[in-house]
């Protein structure tokens, strides 16, 4: 029979490399039209980095998205990354460009401040527009002055910049230190059906909640979460590397090693935790690892919770469940009364389930 | 102009929902326009050419300020979509070579003898190299420990002894099966708690088993013990997984008349890729350039070189551009994996559920290799109290040498391992108190100002509103 369970699961995830140094360096071109293109080392591994990387230049010199282009990943042209890795990409790497930017952008308020008749530090760049801070109505295009710049002061509007997290070596004796700059947080909770007869496992529904400080492009961010929830399935559920006694790998490949597909995905809601790391490009931390890290756990606590059997080692296949429902079983008739918690949780959770 | 655009990528979106789907017909000129007649759908042999647009597509949610916050689409969204991306194995130069490279099959050996004559002299083999022709034979993150070819010993199934050059990748893979290798089987260990004792094999003679530790002590764990009120022991285990990107790693050197070396490569960390291609290869790195593109997935896989020495290595012997691509079982017995971790906990709580003290005992099988396993150590063992304010907190690791395929990067070094044993024990805490699990990690859980297992003052904690908003979502206490 199929019994119904829910888990929660909670974790925290650092930003950045274990203390050692990771820095990123960037440069920032303001075109004498007014886009933008920017220099990075890092690399897009399909995650959309260099979409948020390219949003954070923009904002910084109040223009669009589309007005930056976004240069990556080759060691004659682009300033040294130490990469995709660790999360680090839109903390480390945005804050980077973000710095240079800016250096680029006191250059475009050094040439429009003689132009508007104010002093730089009164100036602010927005809507592709240099303007006087609280008067908006006094203002000069961007291309016009990147172009004036460029053409007319020979300053061309160009920063670079580099940054690294901030830590404290750990004491060799107790680890107490300063290991990463920042940390995110995020809850998973899990709905499943367990076949208590067969062991099988079917993940229903899976609610995140996922912090990433200032989502600098939400979409992305759901699509990293939703990303990391399907890899965590597959550690909860499914991929094991086998070897034989000899140590040769016995499924090395995607016959026999079984990963989950769209049709293993249960329904996912997405939130975004409101938050802002003052350390941060504007306020970001990152997603991409954490994402994967609290599914599985939530998955075994929602077995428990629907048939009572606590999965000691992963992955959960239909044999260890099964498995774990007999242990189970075998306690519960070693003494009847104490143990009758974990079962009638289980109905009113297919109840509403029905009426939704 | 934006406009414009504007309604242009509208018509090249719309297609799929229209009722008549495309077939055939010389008229299809763009992807998946809607044409005359219905019938079947048939799928061409080859991907119909796409035109290019003349004018940029750029959907408005890219054109609008600020920038920060849009649901921004990725300008390579468009070329994925339309399996226009350009990865590396999409690459190819005039007089390129295929690179294949031969696999151990045995997990730890001495190797006696290569004999590659027969090999070699099959029509369309340009070269073939071992270990001996790398001119600094290792590379690691940390240790420097791992061979890019064999040297004389094998340490896992899935090592390189040789790799081909060839004219086509069909030659390539033949010549392996020409290459006669004489192994002299040795000792092998294969699991960590095995490994860890002394009179166990060595994997990296004469260097212990144990190749890193990780010790994290804050208050006085004993006494933390000593005053709680129930005390909770448990064990968890996780298994080895590998990244399974779609893509395989892939890499093409060439080098130009001037001896500068180039690398096309599906690397996620070119700067550190150049690094470790110029010490392996023992060239400045000003005559080095590493290029990457869009990568497909790397997932931590692809942040350290693997061929890539062995190419530049068959490139320069042929004086023609190399290619090597890894085929789906090379990704599983010769790339890194996740590191399988075994995983004790002692808890101490008191009587409303508050955890006093923590103990917790980690042990990594590190496979061969020690590639990202110190990074890994030290993020899980960091990690392993959980997000929750414990006083006393005493947290060991250690990561073992056995004769696998090496454990290295994968997204969340050792963060998913022990958020299953943490949060599965914190269940069977909350359970055995008779207290909700959501009431207990709200009491426990790190709030701003909070102190870490390693005494840093944390900021910008949101433990509890992710709980709360997920709880929220989920209906969690309306369903009790």
């Amino acid at each position: 029979m199929k019994k119904r369970g829910r888990g929660i699961a909670c974790m925290w995830y650092p930003i950045g490399f274990t203390v050692a140094a990771n820095a990123s360096a960037a440069v920032v071109k303001v075109n004498e039209d007014g886009t933008a293109t920017v220099l990075t080392g890092t690399v897009e591994t399909g995650q959309g980095s260099l979409t948020v990387l390219g949003q954070i230049a923009a904002e910084e010199l109040g223009i669009a998205t589309d007005d930056v282009h976004v240069v990556s990943a080759d060691t004659d042209t682009t300033p040294m990354d130490t990469g995709a890795i660790a999360s680090r990409t839109t903390y480390v790497t945005g804050n980077a460009i973000r710095l240079a930017a800016e250096k680029a952008k006191e250059i475009l308020f050094q040439v429009a401040a003689p132009m508007l008749g104010v002093k730089p530090e009164q100036l602010e760049a927005r809507d592709r527009k240099i303007q006087v801070k609280n008067y908006p109505q006094r203002c000069i295009g961007i291309g016009e002055v990147a172009n004036h710049a460029q053409f007319v002061m020979g300053q061309p509007a160009l920063g670079s910049a580099s940054y690294n997290p901030h830590t404290v070596s750990l004491d060799p004796e107790t680890g107490q230190g300063k290991p990463f700059a920042t940390y995110v947080y995020a809850t998973q909770i899990a709905e499943v059906d367990v076949d208590d007869e067969t062991g099988e496992v079917e993940v229903l529904r899976i609610v995140a909640s996922h912090d990433c400080g200032t989502p600098i492009n939400p979409m992305l961010v759901e699509g990293q979460i939703e990303g990391g929830i399907s890899m965590g399935i597959g550690f909860a559920l499914q991929e094991e590397m086998l070897f034989d006694k000899n140590g040769k790998q016995l499924n090395p490949n995607l016959t026999n090693y079984i990963m989950p597909t769209s049709l293993d995905m249960p329904e996912i809601e997405v939130d975004i935790v409101k938050n802002f790391d003052p350390t941060g490009p504007f306020g970001a931390k990152g997603v991409g690892e954490p994402t994967a890290v609290p599914t599985a756990a939530a998955i075994m606590n929602a077995i428990y919770n629907a048939v009572g059997a606590r999965v000691h080692s992963l992955p959960a296949t239909p044999e260890k469940v099964l498995a774990a429902i007999k242990v189970a079983r075998a306690k519960q008739l070693a003494k009847p009364k104490a143990k009758a918690l974990a079962k009638p949780k289980a109905k009113p959770a297919q109840k509403r389930l029905a009426a939704r | 102009m934006a406009q414009k655009s504007n309604k242009q990528s509208k018509r090249m979106d719309t297609p799929m929902s229209e009722k008549s789907r495309p077939v055939r017909s010389k008229k299809s000129a763009g992807i998946g326009l809607p044409l005359e007649g219905s019938g079947t759908l048939r799928l061409p042999a080859v991907a119909k050419q796409v035109p290019f647009p003349i004018e940029a597509l750029a959907p408005k949610v890219r054109q609008q300020t600020p920038a920060v916050g849009q649901r921004a689409t990725r300008p390579d969204g468009r070329l994925h979509g339309l399996g226009q991306t350009k990865y590396i194995d999409d690459i190819s130069f005039p007089g390129m070579l295929y690179c294949k490279i031969k696999r151990a099959g045995i997990s730890s050996a001495l190797i006696k003898k290569i004999d590659t004559s027969e090999a070699l002299a099959m029509p369309g083999v340009m070269a073939i190299i071992t270990g001996k022709d790398i001119p600094v034979n290792s590379y690691g993150p940390s240790i420097k420990d791992q061979p890019v070819l064999a040297d004389d010993r094998v340490f896992h199934a899935g090592d390189g002894v040789a790799a081909v050059a060839a004219i086509t990748e069909q030659i390539a893979q033949e010549a392996l099966e020409k290459i006669k290798v004489e192994y002299e089987p040795m000792p092998a260990v294969y699991d960590p708690f095995e490994a860890m004792k002394d009179s166990a094999h060595k994997v990296h003679a004469p260097a212990s088993n144990i190749y890193a530790t990780k010790l994290i002590k804050k208050g006085d764990v004993e006494k933390g013990f000593r005053e709680s009120y129930r005390i909770f022991e448990d064990t968890f285990s996780t298994q080895m997984v590998e990244h399974v990107p779609l893509e395989p790693h892939c890499s093409i050197a060439a080098w130009d008349a001037n001896g500068r070396l180039t690398i096309h490569s599906t690397l996620g960390r070119i700067t550190l890729g150049r690094t470790d291609m110029a010490r392996t290869l023992q060239l400045p790195l000003s005559r080095i350039r590493m290029v990457a593109t869009i990568v497909g997935g790397n997932f931590g896989g692809k942040n350290e070189i693997t061929q890539e020495p062995a190419l530049a290595v068959l490139s320069k012997i042929t004086g023609r551009p190399v290619k090597g691509t890894f085929t789906r079982v090379e990704e599983f017995i010769a790339t890194t994996t996740r590191h399988p971790i075994n995983m004790h906990y002692k808890t101490g709580v008191s009587k409303d559920g508050r955890i006093l003290a923590r103990k917790v005992r980690l042990v990594l099988d590190g496979g061969a290799y020690c590639s990202w396993s110190e990074t890994t150590l030290g993020k899980a063992c960091i990690l392993s109290p959980g997000p929750y304010n414990i006083e006393h907190v005493h947290a060991e690791a250690f990561v073992v040498y056995t004769n696998k395929t090496m454990t290295g990067a994968m997204r969340g070094f050792g963060a998913p391992q022990v958020c299953f044993a943490y949060e599965s024990h914190m269940d069977d805490i909350a359970e055995a108190l008779n207290i909700d699990p959501l009431e207990i990690r709200l009491r426990n859980a790190f709030h701003e100002g909070s102190s870490s297992p390693t005494g840093q003052v944390l900021h910008s904690v949101v433990v509890k509103d992710s709980l709360l908003q997920a709880a929220e979502r989920f209906g969690w206490k309306e369903i009790r």
